[in-house]
């Protein structure tokens, strides 16, 4: 097993991983966001995603017009959409107690999108292929996909943002104080609400980056979307919440542990990122990459 | 709930003229007999979920898991050890289908539950219902792969056994939970469920009554999928591992009102309806309009019909009422010390110093 261990097949499941989980992570941001504020899971994230993706693939395949433009251009109405999401369906659901009722919203979102996506463009699955999408460029001998480079520098340009965001501006502060602690933020002054919104208006936001790179990376179909929530909340729980540099970390790490492992025990790559989420949950509830001593 | 002589006989009365259905001439034939089979399912996954969720407090998303645990126990007892013309209902093979549901519970739910809380627990549980999905699918011949394992089919022509079956296990599930929640036990649940330090203050051992209702819950989620198995005469990782079997009893229990022994009764007849007439008349749009009831039902009664009713007719505090508070930041029980000793509501796994050894 070990002699086919050659530099050049380590260094290929790296870049893979790491161009993949890229991905991961830009989808764990808008997770960690949205449960940073509201203390929810929201799962239809990964059905937003490829509904993003459909939005890039018809606007190439009707329009000709490049994934990544429909991503800039995707972006002020993800941000509309992620707010009216918050107005209309979470606004009576985040100020109850119980986080059932939420979760289920979620939940009944995702089943909605999956099911309109899948009736009105058929359940087969679709990729974006561009004029580009077949070429690669070699660093060090191993051929890196365009496209995926694109999305890997996407999702780093996306979380430079996001942290600024969260940094300097007044908005993105209290999002992070109502992260921070509820109760306190309220006291001085913060409105939750309009965090919240914001919150989810970044999220869905960072969906739709996240689905216009992955459609013109990968074959995309109406039910993909869940499984790429759960492979974001493995990213967030690897990467420790309220932590976007972490966000982007824990979903690189989850690309690089699911290509070595798929190359090594074929089928079990999947398995094997969820065992490594139940044991981190556990042991390193805080995340992995968190160095600061416990919050509360 | 009124626990009183009349209603337990209008209770009764309802389960005979149940169980007087399949004698009825052609009624079996009519989609309201499986309609009904549908419902005793979903009663029994339901009440599964409810002793967990709505007693115990810990949101399991692992019901489908063992369903699924059961439903291939099942189909493996009765294609190996049974032989072809008795494994039909065998009790042996339902019971088993149960106890290694429940023996898995136990064996996950340990770990699980000492050390995460809340949605914690939740995400870990749904990990475990993944890890179980890739274990069955790569389960080479023992579990059949992800084609699954198909039984001989049924030797019965009718739906009756199934029916009489489906609705004696609904009963037993639910006799169960109303048992459970009449006991020491349903107490000690619920003290865990409110104030885990509190109960652990008063001498519940918090671990074990978590596992405890963990294990009973998987245990009828298994029998269920077992069920399931013997009417479908096949399983697959596409249809036993399939979240809905998690999601709809949730749907169900909430909408009924979770925490309650006939709430998740109600809302599994309701829900199946609605699942059940958007299957007969608009097919595609099923899950379109199961998703916007579930919003819906969310969106307008997130207590559940039961619980509406019960904080009408009786406004008591305490009663499962919880009265909307403006946040959930402004939750923490009053006395408590503040966020210092209390982890912040939501945090990974909130703390809970009296389980710590």
């Amino acid at each position: 097993m070990l002699e086919i261990l050659s530099p050049r097949l380590v260094g290929e499941l790296l870049v893979n991983g790491l161009l993949f989980g890229a991905m991961y992570g830009v989808a764990a941001i808008g997770l960690s966001l949205i449960f940073g504020t509201m203390r929810i899971i929201f799962l239809a994230q990964g059905a937003m995603i490829v509904l993003a993706g459909y939005c890039a693939y018809w606007a190439f395949a009707l329009l000709g017009v490049d994934p990544y433009v429909t991503m800039i251009a995707l972006l002020p109405v993800s941000l509309v959409v992620g707010a009216a999401i918050y107005q209309l369906l979470f606004r009576r659901a985040a100020a109850i107690e119980d986080k059932n009722t939420s979760l289920l919203i979620a939940v009944g979102l995702m089943f909605m999108l999956e099911s309109l996506m899948s009736v009105a463009w058929t359940p087969d699955p679709r990729s974006i292929t561009t004029t580009y999408t077949a070429t690669s460029f070699d660093v060090g001998g191993m051929p890196v996909s365009i496209t995926r480079s694109i999305a890997f520098v996407v999702a780093l340009v996306a979380t430079a943002l996001v942290t600024l965001f969260l940094k300097r501006t007044l908005i993105g502060k209290a999002v992070r104080a109502v992260s921070e602690n509820m109760t306190s933020s309220m006291l001085v002054g913060i409105s939750p609400h309009r965090v919240n919104m914001v919150a989810f208006a970044v999220g869905i936001a960072l969906a739709g980056v996240a689905g216009c790179t992955l459609a013109s990376t990968y074959a995309i179909d109406p039910y993909f979307g869940f499984l790429f929530s759960l492979k974001a909340l493995i990213a967030l729980a690897l990467g420790g919440l309220g932590n976007v540099g972490g966000a982007l970390a824990g979903g690189l790490l989850l690309g690089v542990i699911e290509s070595g492992s798929s190359f090594f025990i074929p089928g079990w790559g999947d398995a094997i990122g969820y065992l490594v989420f139940l044991l981190v949950l556990m042991f390193r509830p805080e995340g992995l990459f968190v160095r600061s001593v416990k919050k509360a | 709930m009124k626990t009183n002589a009349s209603s337990l006989a209008a209770l009764a009365a309802f389960v005979v003229v149940l169980a007087c259905v399949p004698l009825v001439p052609g009624a079996l034939d009519h989609y309201g007999a499986f309609y009904l089979f549908l419902v005793f399912v979903h009663i029994v996954l339901a009440q599964s979920w409810n002793l967990v969720a709505g007693y115990a407090g810990q949101i399991s998303l692992a019901q489908h898991a063992f369903f699924g645990i059961g439903g291939y126990t099942t189909a493996i007892v009765a294609t190996r050890l049974l032989s072809d013309e008795t494994f039909y209902f065998n009790p042996f093979a339902m019971l088993a289908a149960g106890v290694v549901a429940a023996l898995f519970a136990a064996a996950i739910g340990v770990p699980l539950l000492s050390k995460l809380a809340g949605d914690y627990f939740a995400l870990g549980t749904l990990g475990f219902g993944e890890i179980v999905r890739v274990v069955l699918v790569k389960g080479g011949s023992f579990t059949g792969g992800s084609f699954g394992i198909a039984m001989s089919p049924a030797p019965f022509d009718t739906l009756a056994p199934h029916y009489w079956v489906g609705l004696g296990l609904a009963v037993a599930a639910t006799a169960a939970v109303y048992a459970v929640s009449r006991s020491r036990l349903g107490l000690a649940l619920m003290a865990v469920r409110e104030d885990p330090m509190a109960a652990a203050a008063s001498g519940v051992n918090v671990l074990r009554f978590k596992v405890l209702a963990f294990a009973i819950g998987a245990f009828f989620a298994g029998i269920a999928g077992s069920l399931y198995a013997f009417y479908v005469f096949a399983v697959s990782p596409v249809g036993f591992l399939n979240l809905n079997w998690t999601l709809y009893p949730i749907l169900m229990c909430v909408m009924g009102g979770s925490g309650t022994v006939f709430g998740p009764v109600i809302g599994a007849f309701l829900m199946t309806a609605v699942f059940s007439a958007a299957t007969l008349w608009l097919p595609a749009a099923h899950p379109i309009l199961s998703g916007a009831m579930i919003i819906a039902v969310m969106l307008f009664m997130p207590n559940g019909i039961l619980r509406v009713r019960v904080a009408r007719s009786r406004r008591a505090p305490g009663g499962g009422w919880r009265p909307k508070r403006l946040l959930r930041g402004i939750e923490q029980p009053p006395g408590s010390v503040g966020v210092a000793t209390r982890a912040p509501a939501g945090s990974w796994r909130g703390a809970q110093p009296g389980e710590e050894p």
